[in-house]
């Protein structure tokens, strides 16, 4: 019974004992913390698993002796950890120790190892030999890479935040209401010792300059009267002479519900406040300068319809106030005259498309005034930024477009006066020659009329029948030379000048200047040429006179019907080019068309007869052809050849 | 060589060719023809009393035809003129014939219209010669009559009686007969009705 009962007791207390050691594996592998036990005699080492967790082994791998647990200490925390182990032990100290570890897959860990009290430093405790020295000891070791982690990043942020406060020349304070405190940079941005303490209000308000000083006092007192907030920048006299800006924001602490007092920055602003007020200086004369020049710029995002940027003269020349309420993007779009909008959408869209710049003009509608004005707006699309992102400027160039519209309606006028001058001039020019044809011819028929009288008298008195036909003769000859003098006008009159000739951009030209003729009349413009159509080799003066002298006849021959005029250009089988001119008007007469490039041949009342006769004469000179045809329809074509380029040069 | 008192054709005309031509053709009718190749030339030649005309070429070196008309007015040398031109429009001629040009021909002109011209124009001359020389000869009888005279003819001439002329100057009747009788004679005018065509020649204004 006895030994049933002590055997069962022994059972029960090997199962306690078991389930001891258990709770304690697993306190220790749950607090990370091991335990050990050095034999000093034998430098057997002995490790709880959690011990062995720790180094990173196998719990109970191999047996620990002290060679193997230094082998895994950290080799630079050899020395401190063991070097003076026989003296500490002696001596009693070394409680506790921190060291790194060094794991077999090489991570290295932090570890505090504290030694039994009761083992090692009592002396009745510890089990000693026979020089005094303790012979075994039992400790603990933990795990404290983490927290020492912690600790560290946490001194580093301090250091930080000291640091960037410095840098940023910032400081912080807290206040409960009644209580106040600085950091020490914020005391060195106010200039004031940190040793002597924060300074009362009345202290503070001192350094404040003079005309700052009441803004700053009612922020004080709103801030303890009425637990408001505050965002000042004021004026800071600091006692060693110099002057800054600080800006002092405070924000309200609430912790649920109740407030708690402040939590706030000191900021030394005084570059910042220096650099706006230049800026603000800056953008007043550029804002000067753009209402003078009428130049307005602009920053904006046409995708996204977001204006970044606009100066006041760009919302002063659209008709806005500037001191108004934000502009929407659209209301610039709207005064943009609708004539004009499709066009600039157009370009815009293009440019965009391209991430390309542009240049464009277009009128619009002041928004104020209703006024109309002409703008030019330039756009630079920054390669680095969005699509649709541009910089730009707006430029009123109202008066220089209205001086432009009157530059040109002088042009036309000159043009017309030109056309009017060459008509006269063809009209004195035929006369001239009319008169000097026709004295010859008079004076020859008069000398054969008196001849004749001569020769009737009874008797003949044929002497001077004689001198009468003789000056026939003479004067034949001399209405001869005339006539020859005219034919050679354009042959020998200059040297031929020959270059290469556009007769695209002629008749472009031709065409511009008869337009004006051309409206009064009800008569189209038409051009048809060929993409490849060759340069002539000509006199481009005298060239232009013939498309000149053909389109004229065509306008005059519609002035009644109205009409269509078409130029076109062919090659023929000579290689030479044929321009035709055709018109849809009278036609022409019923006798020859040869007799029409006749000098003097005119069917037209005001006519001088001389323009046919002139073309042809330039045209033969340039070695072409000149003839007319009746179209199927109404109205007649004329056609003319010229030399190509290429042909000349061969 | 012409004889005295047979007409003479002027031709003014810069074209020497015209100007020989026209002077050919004058000749070849018989007449008399001398050619100047400006105005000036013209108004240097010594002048006669005999009939003459001007053929005018209106387009002159230094001044126009019309210009040369106006100016021959202006001077009081009465010549008929006939205008050429090469290139003569209807305004220009209306205005030559206004100032009293007998013709305006067009270079080339028909022989026989030119020759035409030329005889129209010295029988103008003539007949303007013939007035001329009457007036003459009737102011030289007018000059001779008395202050008295003249006072009755101006009278008679306005149509008044012999009664009522003598009450006007305060005079006899018969002192009027006498006074009347001396004027038809030294006139040499038939009746009344003659006496005041003289004084329409004379231009003589009726009293009243």
């Amino acid at each position: 019974m006895a030994d049933e009962h002590v055997q069962k007791t022994l059972e029960e207390l090997s199962r306690d004992l078991q389930e001891s050691k258990a709770r304690l594996e697993e306190a220790q592998r749950v607090a990370h913390v091991g335990h050990w036990e050095w034999d000093l005699e034998t430098d057997v080492i002995v490790w709880s698993d959690e011990t062995y967790r720790i180094f990173g082994l196998s719990p109970q791998e191999r047996p620990m002796d002290l060679a193997t647990v230094q082998s895994l200490v950290h080799p630079e925390d050899r020395e401190a950890l063991y070097g003076g182990v026989d003296e500490d032990l002696v001596a009693g100290i070394r409680p506790d120790a921190e060291f790194r570890i060094v794991r077999p897959n090489g991570e290295v860990r932090t570890v505090h190892a504290l030694t039994s009290r009761r083992w090692s430093f009592v002396p009745r405790d510890a089990k000693r030999d026979s020089a005094g020295r303790p012979y075994k000891l039992f400790g603990t070791v933990q795990d404290i890479t983490e927290r020492k982690r912690a600790e560290e990043t946490l001194q580093l942020t301090q250091a930080h935040f000291r640091e960037g406060q410095r840098l940023a020349r910032m400081g912080s304070w807290t206040s409960d209401g009644t209580k106040c405190q600085w950091s020490d940079e914020l005391f060195q941005i106010y200039g004031l010792d940190p040793r002597k303490g924060v300074p009362g209000t009345e202290e503070f308000l001192t350094i404040i300059h003079a005309q700052d000083r009441p803004s700053m006092a009612e922020a004080i007192r709103s801030m303890l009267e009425e637990e408001r907030g505050c965002d000042v920048t004021t004026r800071v006299m600091r006692p060693d002479g110099k002057m800054r800006y600080v800006r002092c924001v405070g924000m309200r602490v609430v912790e649920q519900g109740v407030f708690k007092g402040f939590l706030g920055t000191g900021m030394d602003v005084t570059e910042q406040e220096l650099l706006t007020q230049e800026l603000r200086r800056e953008r007043a004369y550029l804002n000067e300068a753009q209402g003078l020049a009428h130049i307005g710029s602009f920053a904006c995002n046409f995708v996204t319809g977001q204006n970044f940027h606009l100066s006041d003269e760009t919302i002063r020349m659209h008709g806005f106030d500037p001191s108004g309420p934000q502009v929407p993007f659209e209301d610039f779009f709207a005064t943009i005259q609708p004539e004009d909008l499709q066009g600039v959408k157009d370009a815009l869209e293009k440019a965009i498309r391209t991430r390309t710049d542009y240049d464009i003009e277009y009128r619009i509608c002041r928004a104020d005034n209703g006024n109309i004005r002409f703008f030019r707006s330039l756009g630079h699309h920054n390669p680095a930024g969005e699509i649709g992102d541009y910089v730009g400027t707006t430029i009123d160039i109202t008066e220089r477009k209205r001086a432009e519209q009157e530059h040109e309606k002088l042009r036309r006028l000159e043009g017309e006066l030109a056309h009017i001058n060459r008509l006269n001039m063809m009209g004195e020019l035929a006369a001239a020659l009319a008169h000097e044809i026709k004295q010859p011819i008079a004076a020859s028929i008069t000398s054969a009329n008196a001849c004749v009288r001569w020769l009737e008298r009874n008797p003949p008195d044929l002497a001077r029948a004689r001198a009468a036909a003789a000056r026939i003769e003479q004067d034949g000859n001399r209405a001869a030379e005339v006539i020859n003098r005219l034919r050679s006008f354009y042959k020998k009159g200059s040297p031929p000048k020959r270059e290469m000739v556009d007769i695209k951009e002629i008749t472009r030209e031709m065409s511009d200047l008869f337009r004006t003729e051309a409206i009064r009349y009800s008569v189209k413009i038409r051009s048809e040429f060929p993409e490849d159509t060759p340069n002539v080799l000509a006199d481009r003066v005298q060239i232009q006179q013939v498309f000149m002298n053909l389109m004229l006849n065509a306008i005059e021959a519609m002035k009644d019907t109205g009409g269509a005029l078409t130029i076109t250009a062919r090659p023929n089988s000579q290689g030479q080019t044929i321009v035709s001119i055709s018109d849809t008007g009278v036609g022409l007469p019923q006798e020859s068309t040869e007799q029409i490039f006749d000098a003097f041949h005119t069917t037209k009342p005001e006519g001088t007869g001389m323009g046919l006769a002139i073309t042809r004469s330039i045209v033969e000179s340039h070695g072409g052809r000149v003839w007319a045809n009746a179209n199927q329809g109404a109205g007649a074509t004329f056609h003319f050849t010229l030399p190509v380029e290429d042909e000349a040069h061969a | 060589m012409k004889s005295a008192g047979a007409p003479t054709v002027f031709i003014i005309d810069d074209d020497r060719g015209m100007r020989q031509s026209i002077q050919d053709l004058v000749e070849s009718v018989g007449l008399h023809a001398e050619s100047f190749a400006t105005g000036g030339e013209f108004l240097n030649r010594k002048r006669t009393n005999d009939p003459s005309c001007l053929v005018l070429d209106v387009r002159l070196p230094q001044m126009s035809g019309l210009d040369f008309q106006r100016q021959l007015a202006e001077a009081g040398m009465q010549i008929p003129i006939i205008f050429v031109t090469a290139h003569g429009d209807v305004p220009m001629s209306v205005r030559a014939l206004k100032s009293g040009a007998v013709e305006f021909l067009t270079k080339p002109f028909r022989d026989q219209d030119l020759l035409d011209a030329i005889q129209q124009a010295l029988q103008r001359d003539r007949a303007e010669r013939d007035r001329q020389a009457e007036i003459h000869d009737l102011q030289e009888r007018y000059d001779a009559l008395t202050a008295r005279e003249q006072q009755v003819m101006a009278l008679v001439v306005s149509g008044m009686l012999n009664k009522q002329i003598a009450s006007e100057i305060g005079a006899g009747e018969a002192t009027v007969k006498i006074h009347r009788g001396n004027v038809m004679r030294k006139m040499k005018a038939g009746s009344v009705v003659d006496l005041v065509r003289m004084a329409d020649k004379l231009k003589l204004s009726p009293r009243r």
